[in-house]
Formats: structure tokens, C-alpha cells, sequence
């Protein structure tokens, strides 16, 4: 029903040879070192990106399993399991590694995976720079746990209002430990944004015009956009402000000194409202996807589709304000936030009507991705609905600060991006791996993690609307909030149960899972085009796009691309509107510079966290890194 | 059936133009950076809303002169990076050097004048948050001024190495980009911290 792009046995292109010959140079040019030090020179996007979700999937085991101690230490009143310090300690790097460590990162990954296969590449547009950013990712985590396990978590709250993290009341390192962190995770998000902005413009298969770009492609674009005018306001709060206010005795927080704790959360949130944003738009992709795949149809309305992803990220830069409605802000000023943030639930609109209206026209296969894509539609409408209601001011004030703003941001994240994520790691493990996973133990983690999600997150409304505070650590046994906390703490066991059944059907599926082929769901999207695991360089002969999905279009109308030399890592550059072919580009080799040059950056950035001229040595060593990474090597001419 | 191709064999392997993935890189980083200072100086009026007087008091106005002489090494610094771009586009290894080394020259004039002016502050970043603010700015831009230097120079001495081809000269032509919206970016911000607080200082 779906043949291959570049049959096997038929010669394409008789200049490079047999077939074997070809494939045999390619893949000379797209390995590298093998071996422990060949790992740090890896530079391609299915290696790097893998690297990402697997990191990321690593930091959501360790941010569940903060969530499992606070929901142990909460299960009954008075309790003493944690202690308040412990306790704060845990909540915020909950927090901190959701957000920073999980969340964005995760989706990044699945962005450089599944990117350039959609869009009938070889790399992403910028390779190394990739590597750097998946390095100094790993090192921002490694120092957040580093600090939670000497008893230097930070203990502020995933956004560290000040006064409470400014110098006076947070002596000691947690709280810069935290904003230093934040400095690692924010360059790399800025490097994968640039990278993804740029192969989506420029690397596109010829043809791929702008209204054939596929759904999940825009997102990431979308996404990209949106982080490179969201993460520079987050490093501006963490870094200059907070970090600078602690270590270099600056005042932008100190009223004393006519600064201004409010602007800290203005900064803050600024970027804290894209992000949730950053995280969303990439699941709809996802969602996207899936929902194509398995109603055997392309999406409904993709223009308006593109147009209301493309208004959601402007929309979530006028929102931020409606996170600090407690603060005593105008009332003109509130009321324009109230105003914006029920606009978003316009565009969200759009798309939900989209997918129904996609689902209700095609011929749906409800396989496990399937559920997860139904379940999200039905949490994340929940969360929806939360977030008009907290749009409103009065509302807003009633329960800023307890378990409802708790549940309802668990229902629009956990609905929103972990379950079109669980879909996503159904629909396409085949691709990453070569193998199905398991539907029986699919269809039972998703009913698992269904029912235990709502069972820990619904009793928080109730709790929040009774008046339980966040982040306290305990409560008295008068207040009446036994029951609804032990329901919850029961539903987050349940969470991890499901955990470990997607955990057993992923390795258990590796092994022994049915052999996938190319293109298991019969989906439309070039990604399907390649094998399953993808090799170094993607396709043999890059795809020319036939429409939206080429994979659906009538084998007569496909073609490929011939004339891309084989023996050096080249791709085609295209237009960037209409992708027609501009020029080939030669992207640089396999190199362990990025790694050099993000651990020596890594160890000032260490550095600043104890003494703020240590900024001086970080400049020489990433000067060193960064000329080492340039430094040209032979040969230098191009040629043909 | 015979496979339809696309046949791409007759294009160039690179481009030293607005095509080139680099410059949407570079151009992209340089949007990165701008956002930067563009929310550095709403930070600026944020904090001049929140007090009567500005610069606190204590805090002297900014002197006018060596900041405004400075501004013309700098916009004489983007036409030396035009002229070595255009040298990189045409392979001319010349106008390359001649014009990267004006750049260097210029480039420290003008890093020399600021440094200069600094020492007339009689403000410190820890005096209160009119100093915090101004210093911040500067140190910030500066930063990023000596990278880009950096950056010039290393290309400097590939130049002279004889250690260069297309993806060089490529570096050449994206540097002016890196360079026109650092050096251009300067010049909003020069106005709000020179002119801002003259204009709108007093209560």
C-alpha cells in the first residue's frame, strides 16, 4: 500500500555507483569515532535528539519521584515524613526540573529527532551547535541535583519570587545554584530555537512551500519563535537580576535602593507564560500527527490550524500579567489581561475543532497513541476551562496560591504535553527503534495513567476551593483536607505504576517488539520515508515533496533529489518560502569541540555561582572552545 | 517504473549571500541578543517609573561629549565590516583584511573612549539601582562588543594564514551581520542612558 521512496533495487543515479557503493559512502560520511571518546563527538540530529529524551525522560523519573515524597509527606494531616526544609527543597526542584530540566527540553529533543526527517534533510542546519547545547543541558541538571544532594536545593519556589530568594532572606548557594541552572538550560533552549528556526526555513525537501510544511514541523518553528523572545527575559530575571543582586551587590530587586521586587515577576513571567506555551504548542504537534496517521486523513482546516498556532504564540506574550493579579496591579491593566487571556481560549478553540472535526470525518484506528490523544482532549479541556475561570480576577484572588492553581496547571501541562508526549513515544518508537510497542500493556499504561492522574488531580480543586494553601509542607487535622489528600497521594501511586508499565513495555518492546518497516502506521509525513531506526544520513536520496504528505501522493507523482555528492556531509538548501533548490551546503564533520567547548563554559558558569569575576574566566575559556570548534581543517576549499 | 529525480548536481556547494543557513543563524543569534537589550531597556523605564528622581540622588548626569564622539568610530566600524563582507563575496582577500582590521581598530576606539568615560561615573553598579541598571547595560553590551572583536580577529589571522575558503569567507560576510545589529543596537541605548536621563531626569 505504501511503497518506499527509493527502491532498493532500481539504480537512481548511475554516477555513484552500485546502490551498495552509495550507501557504503554515505555512511563513511555521516559516522564518527566509535568507542567511549568517540561518544562526545557525535553531531547528528537522531543521535543528539535521542540523547535529549532520554535525558529528559531521566529528569521526569527524578521530578515524579519529588512528587511521589510530597504526596507521601501530604497524605495525612500532621505528618513529619519530610520536614519543612526538606520539604521546600523538594518542591521546587520538582518544579525547577519539570519545567527546565523535563518539559522543554523533552520536546526540544523530539523537535531535532523528527524535524529533519520531516522535512527530507540530513542534519539539522547546525550540528555542532546542537552537540553544545544537549552538553550544557546535561551539565544545568547535573548541578541542580549536585546542589539537591548536599543540601543546597534551592528552596524558593520554581520562579523564586524575591524578596524571599534575594540576598537578605537567602543566604547560602541554593538560590544561586537555581539561577545558574537556569543560565545552562536557557543557552541550550536558545540553540536548539536557532537551529530549528533556521533548518525549517532553508532545509526543506524541494517543494515543501510553506502550506506543505508538515503540522508538527510548524509547531517546532512556532516554538522556536516563541523561545527566542521568551528565554532571554528568564535569563535577564535569574541571571542579571537575581544572580547579579546576590553576587555582585547589585539592586534591582532592593527597595531600600529604589529597585523593585515586582519587576522581578513582571521579567519572570514575561517568559514563565510563553513557557507554558513552548511546552503546549510542540504537543499539539504531536497530537497533530497522530491524529492524521490514525484517522487516515489529512487535518481538517490546516490553514486555520497554522494560523491559530501561529496567533496562540503571539497571544502567550500578552498574558503574563494574569499571573500576578494578587499583586495590586491597575485595574485597567488587569482587566486587559483578563481580556487577552480568554482570547487564548479562541485559538485553542480552533484547534480542538480542528482535530474533532478531523477525527468525526476520517476513518479512526484507535490504537494505544490514539487514546492518549482522546485523553488529552478530555483533560486538557478540563484545564481549559480552569484557566477562563482563573482569568477573572475576583476568582483569581479567591484562590491564588492554593491547590486549585495546583490542579488546574497539572491539567493543562500534564493533559496538555505529557499525554500527547505518551502518544507521541507510541507512535513513533517504531521509527526511533524499529519495533512496535506492545498495544495490550499500551492500552492498559494509558488507563492506568488516566485514572491515576484524575484521581490526583481532581481532589486538589476541591482542596484549593477549602482554602489548602501550596506549598505548605503540613496541616492540622481540623481543616477537613484528610480525605482529598489521601485520594490524591493513592492517584499519584497510580501514576507511577503506570510509569513503570510504560517503562516495562519500552524495554520489553525493544527486545521482543513486532518488526516495524518503514512506515507501520501508513502516516503521510516524510519521516516514514527512511528506515526505521533512521540511518546517519536519513535517506539515500532526499525526498522531493508532493504535496502535504507526500507519502499518501501516487508513487508517479514522488521524485527524489540526485546530483548531492556522498563522500562529505552535504544537504540542499532551498527557498524559503516556495523550497525550490538554491544550493548544496556542506555541513562540518563529526567534532568534540562542542562538548570541550560547553565543559569548559560549564566549569565558569560553576565558577560564577561562588564569586561574579569568575565571568572572566569563563570568556577565555569559551573563547578557547569556540576557536578549537572553528579552527578550519582540510580541506579547505569546497570544490564541486 | 523508472524513479522521477530532481537533479541538484549543478548547484553550487555553498553561497556567501542572505541563503547561506549561517546567516539566518547569526542573523537569528543577533535577534536573541536584541531582545536582550531591548527588555534590558524596558527594565530601564520600569525602574525610572518607580522613583521621583532620576538618577537617584547623588548619582551625577551622564556626561554627553566622549559618549557622542564615540558614536562615529562605531558607525565608521559597520562600514569597514560592509567593506570586508562585500570582499568576502567577491573572494577579494584584500578588501577582506583591510577592511576586518578597520573594523579591530575602530571597533577599540571606540571600546577605549567608553572606558574612558567610565571612569567620570562617579556611580557604582552597587550604589543603588540607577547604577545597577546604567552598569548592567554597559557591561552587558560590552561583553558582547570584545566576543565580536574576538570573533574579527581569529578571522584576521586565518586571513593571514592563507587558512581560508569558502566557509571562512562565509564567516566573513555573517560577522558584519553580528556586527551591524551590535554596533546599530548601540545607539537606542546610547540615547536612553545619555539623553534619557537629561530629558526626563528631575521630579
Amino acid at each position: 500500500m505504501t511503497p518506499t521512496i527509493d527502491t532498493p533495487d532500481e539504480i537512481i543515479d548511475p554516477r555513484h555507483g552500485t546502490n551498495e557503493q552509495h550507501r557504503n559512502r554515505l555512511l563513511a560520511a555521516w559516522s564518527r569515532p566509535g568507542g567511549f571518546f568517540g561518544w562526545f563527538t557525535a553531531t547528528t540530529h537522531t543521535a543528539i535528539g535521542m540523547r535529549y529524551i532520554v535525558t529528559a525522560f531521566i529528569f521526569l523519573l527524578a521530578g515524579g519521584i519529588e512528587a511521589l515524597l510530597m504526596r507521601t509527606q501530604l497524605a495525612f494531616s500532621n505528618n513529619t515524613f519530610l520536614g519543612p526544609d526538606k520539604y521546600n527543597q523538594i518542591f521546587t526542584t520538582h518544579g525547577t526540573t519539570m519545567m527546565f530540566l523535563f518539559a522543554v527540553p523533552m520536546m526540544e529533543g523530539m523537535g531535532i529527532y523528527l524535524v529533519p526527517l520531516m522535512l527530507g534533510t540530513r542534519n539539522v542546519a547546525f550540528p555542532r551547535l546542537n552537540a553544545f547545547g544537549y552538553y550544557l543541558y546535561l551539565f544545568g541538571g547535573l548541578l541542580l541535583y549536585a546542589g539537591l544532594f548536599t543540601n543546597t536545593g534551592p528552596d524558593v519556589g520554581w520562579f523564586a519570587y524575591t524578596p524571599l530568594s534575594g540576598p537578605q532572606y537567602s543566604p547560602g548557594k541554593r538560590v544561586d545554584i537555581w539561577a545558574q541552572m537556569i543560565t545552562f538550560t536557557e543557552i541550550s533552549a536558545l540553540c536548539v530555537a536557532t537551529e530549528i528556526f533556521v533548518t525549517v526555513l532553508k532545509q526543506r525537501a524541494p517543494r515543501m512551500s510553506l502550506n506543505r510544511i508538515p503540522m508538527f514541523c510548524w509547531a517546532m518553528f512556532i516554538q522556536s519563535v516563541m523561545v527566542t523572545f521568551a528565554m532571554p527575559a528568564v535569563m535577564i530575571a535569574s541571571t542579571l537580576m537575581l544572580l547579579l543582586d546576590r553576587t555582585a551587590a547589585t539592586h534591582f530587586v532592593n527597595p531600600a535602593e529604589g529597585g523593585d521586587p515586582l519587576l522581578y515577576q513582571h521579567v519572570f513571567w514575561f517568559f514563565g507564560h510563553p513557557e507554558v506555551y513552548i511546552i503546549f504548542i510542540p504537543a499539539l504537534g504531536f497530537v497533530t500527527s497522530i491524529v492524521e496517521a490514525h484517522t487516515r486523513r489529512g487535518i481538517f482546516g490546516y490553514p486555520a490550524m497554522v494560523l491559530s498556532l501561529v496567533g496562540t504564540g503571539f497571544v502567550g506574550f500578552g498574558l503574563w500579567v494574569h499571573h500576578m493579579f494578587a499583586t495590586g496591579l491597575p485595574q485597567l491593566g488587569q482587566a486587559f489581561f483578563t481580556a487577552a487571556s480568554m482570547m487564548i481560549a479562541v485559538v485553542s478553540g480552533v484547534q480542538i475543532f480542528c482535530w474533532l472535526a478531523t477525527i468525526w470525518s476520517g476513518r479512526v484506528r484507535l490504537h494505544t497513541a490514539m487514546y492518549f490523544v482522546l485523553g488529552f482532549i478530555f483533560i486538557f479541556v478540563l484545564g481549559g476551562l480552569t484557566g477562563v475561570m482563573l482569568a477573572s480576577v475576583p476568582l483569581d484572588l479567591q484562590v491564588h496560591d492554593t491547590f486549585f492553581i495546583v490542579a488546574h496547571f497539572h491539567y493543562v501541562l500534564i493533559g496538555g504535553a505529557l499525554f500527547p508526549l505518551f502518544g507521541a513515544f507510541y507512535y513513533w518508537y517504531p521509527k526511533m527503534t524499529g519495533r512496535l510497542m506492545n498495544e495490550t500493556l499500551g492500552k492498559i499504561n494509558f488507563w492506568i495513567l488516566f485514572i491515576g492522574f484524575n484521581l490526583t488531580f481532581f481532589p486538589m480543586h476541591i482542596l484549593g476551593l477549602k482554602g489548602m494553601t501550596r506549598r505548605i509542607y503540613t496541616y492540622p487535622s481540623e481543616m477537613g483536607w484528610d480525605t482529598a489528600n489521601g485520594l490524591a497521594t493513592l492517584g499519584a501511586y497510580i501514576i507511577a505504576v503506570g510509569g513503570i508499565v510504560f517503562l516495562a513495555n519500552v524495554f520489553m518492546s525493544k527486545k521482543t517488539g513486532q518488526i516495524a518497516g518503514r512506515n507501520p502506521w501508513e502516516a503521510g509525513t516524510l519521516e516514514w520515508a527512511a528506515d526505521s531506526p533512521p540511518d546517519p544520513y536519513n535517506f539515500e536520496y532526499l525526498p522531493v515533496a508532493a504535496g502535504r504528505y507526500t507519502m499518501w501522493a501516487a508513487p508517479e507523482d514522488r521524485a527524489v533529489v540526485t546530483g548531492m555528492r556522498d563522500d562529505r556531509r552535504e544537504v540542499l538548501v532551498t527557498s524559503v518560502m516556495d523550497a525550490e533548490p538554491q544550493h548544496r551546503y556542506v555541513l562540518p564533520t563529526w567534532s568534540a569541540w562542542p562538548f570541550i567547548s560547553a565543559l569548559l563554559i560549564g566549569i565558569g558558569f560553576v565558577g560564577t555561582v561562588f564569586r561574579f569575576w569568575w565571568y572572566f574566566p569563563t570568556a577565555v575559556l569559551a573563547g578557547i572552545g569556540l576557536i578549537g570548534w572553528f579552527w578550519p581543517r582540510r580541506p579547505w576549499e569546497l570544490g564541486r | 517504473m523508472m524513479q522521477k529525480t530532481l537533479d541538484v548536481g549543478g548547484l553550487p556547494p555553498f553561497s556567501i549571500s542572505t541563503d547561506a543557513p549561517l546567516w539566518w543563524g547569526q542573523f537569528w543569534m543577533g535577534i536573541i541578543e536584541c531582545t536582550l537589550f531591548a527588555m534590558m531597556l524596558g527594565m530601564y523605564f520600569y525602574l525610572r517609573l518607580s522613583v521621583d528622581m532620576w538618577p537617584l540622588p547623588g548619582d551625577q548626569l551622564p556626561h554627553l561629549l566622549l559618549p557622542t564622539v564615540a558614536l562615529v568610530p562605531l558607525a565608521l566600524s559597520m562600514v569597514a565590516s560592509w567593506w570586508a563582507s562585500e570582499g568576502a563575496k567577491q573572494n577579494r582577500r584584500g578588501a577582506m583584511l583591510t577592511g576586518l582590521i578597520a573594523n579591530l581598530l575602530l571597533a577599540g576606539v571606540f571600546l577605549a573612549l567608553r572606558i574612558i568615560e567610565w571612569d567620570s561615573f562617579n556611580f557604582e553598579w552597587k550604589a543603588d539601582n540607577f547604577g545597577s541598571i546604567v552598569w548592567t547595560i554597559l557591561g552587558l553590551h560590552t561583553a558582547d562588543i570584545i566576543g565580536d572583536m574576538g570573533f574579527t580577529l581569529v578571522l584576521i589571522v586565518l586571513l593571514i594564514l592563507g587558512r581560508y575558503a569558502e566557509m571562512q569567507r562565509l564567516g566573513v560576510h555573517v560577522d558584519s551581520i553580528v556586527w551591524y545589529l551590535l554596533a546599530g543596537a548601540w545607539f537606542p541605548m546610547y540615547a536612553v542612558i545619555y539623553w534619557g536621563p537629561a530629558l526626563v531626569g528631575g521630579t
